[in-house]
């Protein structure tokens, strides 16, 4: 009886950790998402990605307890938000090195980490900081387990959000030439497609989805100027996991990854979260070079 | 191996008569003249924290901007620093091995860990590269706290000393960093240099040409961790103490600003940004309160504007090179040269 008992516990236990893993994973999903346009459009990695997830939950923070916006809206201000900055990016940076030595965009988006994450700590200190939580505690008591309402709502606004870039992408004209942009940027052009413009809205697309997860995940979690390195690394995990240019790819790594993380801690301990996410990494960048379901390299 | 050295003697022989006709000869003596009078007049302080971390800098910032030769980028360095340190330290403490043997041991024990990254990262391209050697610097921390009863890197130990610190200590490391960097100006002054330089502009045709594309990256990577070992067994005796922060994503990024600010891909480039950054950083809580000064009404969410006004800076700093400034504050030195040349000319 002790035993089924602990065996229970053992169990809600691991559901628990489950949902929770899936809940992480969906933020990591947005930002993989992001990451993974812009680089299937513009074949440029933006090391700075987690940065921008960063500034929003700082921007979504902002507004909901300074103008005591609802928590939720404050998500679209968060991603309208990262939109501009994701333009003024494009525009004054990474424009000017795109095309030269891939090591500059490397040099750049460093740059660009040092600068938000300082510009952060100046604007709102260093201190742990939430979002409001409406929904906080709350949640279905299933046994043991409870199935916090904040996290599904997560799960449910990045599905949401994942169906309009679908939408975007396959209906859109906007999404035609970003997909034509990404197989053959020189032929779209002489296509009659203004490259340019593409480019800044892409750039403005992943910074948008960058700060939508940044918003969730100030919901989720305290956060600080600091938060961003892990995710842009756990994010290219993803994205490797997935492959290149494959948005359901980075859907099912993300959530693979998100399970597999939170796992890990439940069962190794907190401090294999980090490590088992570059020990991912590595073995599938041995085993193939361009990730799982990686296409060739440019 | 023994080709790599023929080479490197074949490229001394090219350069000594070079250097004759060369300006470059006297730039080197005139440098070298500083930096062996500047520590006699120099304070205590100066030679101990800057004037001593600068040259291992150059070191260290010399062994990134080789493997950037190549066409590879570290984001990882951090780590080979780290295996430097803790090797040859570990090497001194726990065998009583003389510490200038337990240097290059520790140098040596890092290349060898240099070569088993390295045959992952060969095929990989830049920015996987970047993540994988990043990847690494953060997983060889979860390794050592798990094997900390061994290492004791958590806590951290003192580093046994090869010579006394201060003046003995800035000359063996000024020997120690000129002899490194004049190897590294060889080699790539090499038939092998030659080939990481091909590699670099254009890998398909390097390959076409016959260059054995992973074969020579290796090399870059493995004489790179070589020097980065060197670097951080000196760096563990300068500060005297070595703990597992030194793995830090902070020093991986350090070499490639220092590269990258001074000049990517030349043999000064490194040695002037190492200069630059290490001379700011000496001298932080004197800029700190300038800043804090300065700046602090305009923010009063911070208690200390100094810090993050600094880096922010920094890091604008970075990308401003980056973009206007492709070849780095070096390249500046000439167009001097050149204004200056023309004023006397005006002038005579």
């Amino acid at each position: 009886m002790v035993r089924n008992r602990s065996v229970e516990l053992a169990m809600s236990g691991i559901i628990e950790t489950l949902l929770w893993g899936i809940a992480n994973g969906c933020i990591y999903i947005l930002l993989a998402t992001g990451l993974n346009i812009i680089f299937g459009v513009m074949k440029l990695v933006n090391f700075a990605h987690g940065q921008l997830l960063m500034i929003g939950a700082y921007v979504a923070f902002s507004v909901s307890t300074a103008f005591g916006l609802n928590t939720y809206l404050s998500i679209l201000v968060a991603m309208a938000a990262m939109a501009l900055v994701g333009v003024a990016l494009e525009r004054l940076t990474f424009r000017r090195v795109l095309g030269t030595d891939k090591l500059n965009e490397i040099f750049v988006s460093l740059g660009l980490i040092y600068v938000f994450e300082n510009a952060a700590v100046l604007l709102w200190g260093n201190k742990l900081k939430q979002i409001p939580n409406p929904l906080q505690g709350e949640g279905l008591l299933l046994g043991d387990v409870l199935i916090g309402y904040d996290r599904l709502l997560a799960i449910l606004i990045v599905a949401v959000i994942l169906a309009a870039l679908f939408i975007l992408l396959k209906k859109t004209k906007i999404g035609l030439a970003m997909r034509a942009t990404s197989q053959k940027s020189e032929t779209s052009m002489l296509m009659g497609v203004n490259i340019e413009k593409v480019y800044i809205f892409t750039f403005a697309l992943g910074a948008a989805l960058a700060g939508a997860a940044g918003a969730l995940y100030g919901i989720l979690l305290p956060f600080n100027p600091g938060i961003g390195a892990l995710p842009t690394i756990k994010a290219f995990a993803i994205i490797m996991l997935g492959g290149l240019g494959s948005i359901p790819g980075a859907v099912v790594g993300g959530l693979l990854y998100g399970i597999a993380e939170t796992m890990a801690v439940y069962f190794l301990g907190g401090i294999w979260q980090d490590a088992i996410a570059f020990a991912l990494l590595i073995i599938v960048l041995v085993i193939k070079p361009t990730g799982l379901f990686g296409e060739k390299g440019e | 191996m023994q080709n790599l050295f023929t080479q490197l003697l074949g490229s001394i022989e090219r350069e000594l008569l070079n250097f004759r006709q060369s300006e470059r000869l006297y730039f080197v003596l005139g440098a070298a003249a500083v930096g062996l009078a500047v520590p006699l007049i120099a304070s205590e302080y100066v030679v101990g924290e800057v004037l001593t971390p600068m040259l291992i800098f150059m070191i260290y910032a010399s062994s990134w901007n080789l493997l950037a030769y190549s066409g590879q980028g570290s984001l990882g360095h951090a780590a080979f620093l780290g295996i430097g340190g803790f090797a040859s330290a570990l090497l001194a403490i726990k065998l009583n091995l003389p510490p200038v043997l337990c240097l290059l041991l520790g140098s040596l024990f890092s290349a060898a860990i240099g070569l088993l990254i390295g045959l992952v990262c060969v095929r990989l391209k830049a920015w996987f590269l970047a993540m994988v050697t990043f990847g690494f610097s953060v997983i060889i921390v979860t390794l050592i706290s798990q094997f900390d009863v061994f290492i004791g890197g958590i806590m951290g130990f003192p580093t046994p000393l090869i010579v006394e610190r201060g003046l003995p200590f800035y000359y063996m490391t000024f020997a120690l960093a000129a002899i490194s960097i004049f190897v590294m100006y060889l080699l790539i002054k090499s038939k092998t240099g030659l080939a990481f330089r091909a590699i670099h502009e254009n890998e398909p045709e390097a390959n076409m040409i016959g260059i054995n594309i992973a074969k020579y990256k290796l090399i870059a990577f493995v004489l790179s961790t070589f020097f980065a070992g060197l670097a951080g067994g000196l760096y563990a005796q300068s500060i005297r103490y070595i703990q597992v922060s030194v793995f830090d994503p902070y020093y991986s990024f350090l070499p490639l600003m220092m590269a990258v600010i001074g000049g990517l891909r030349t043999t000064e480039g490194p040695i002037i940004g190492s200069a630059i950054i290490v001379t700011i950083n000496s001298y932080l809580h004197k800029i700190d309160n300038m800043l804090h000064g300065l700046m602090s009404p305009l923010f009063p969410n911070v208690s200390n504007v100094g810090p993050p006004l600094r880096m922010l800076s920094l890091g604008l700093f970075l990308v401003i090179v980056v973009i206007f400034l492709p070849k780095g504050v070096s390249s500046l030195l000439p167009k001097i040269r050149k204004y200056f040349r023309e004023e006397t000319k005006k002038g005579g």
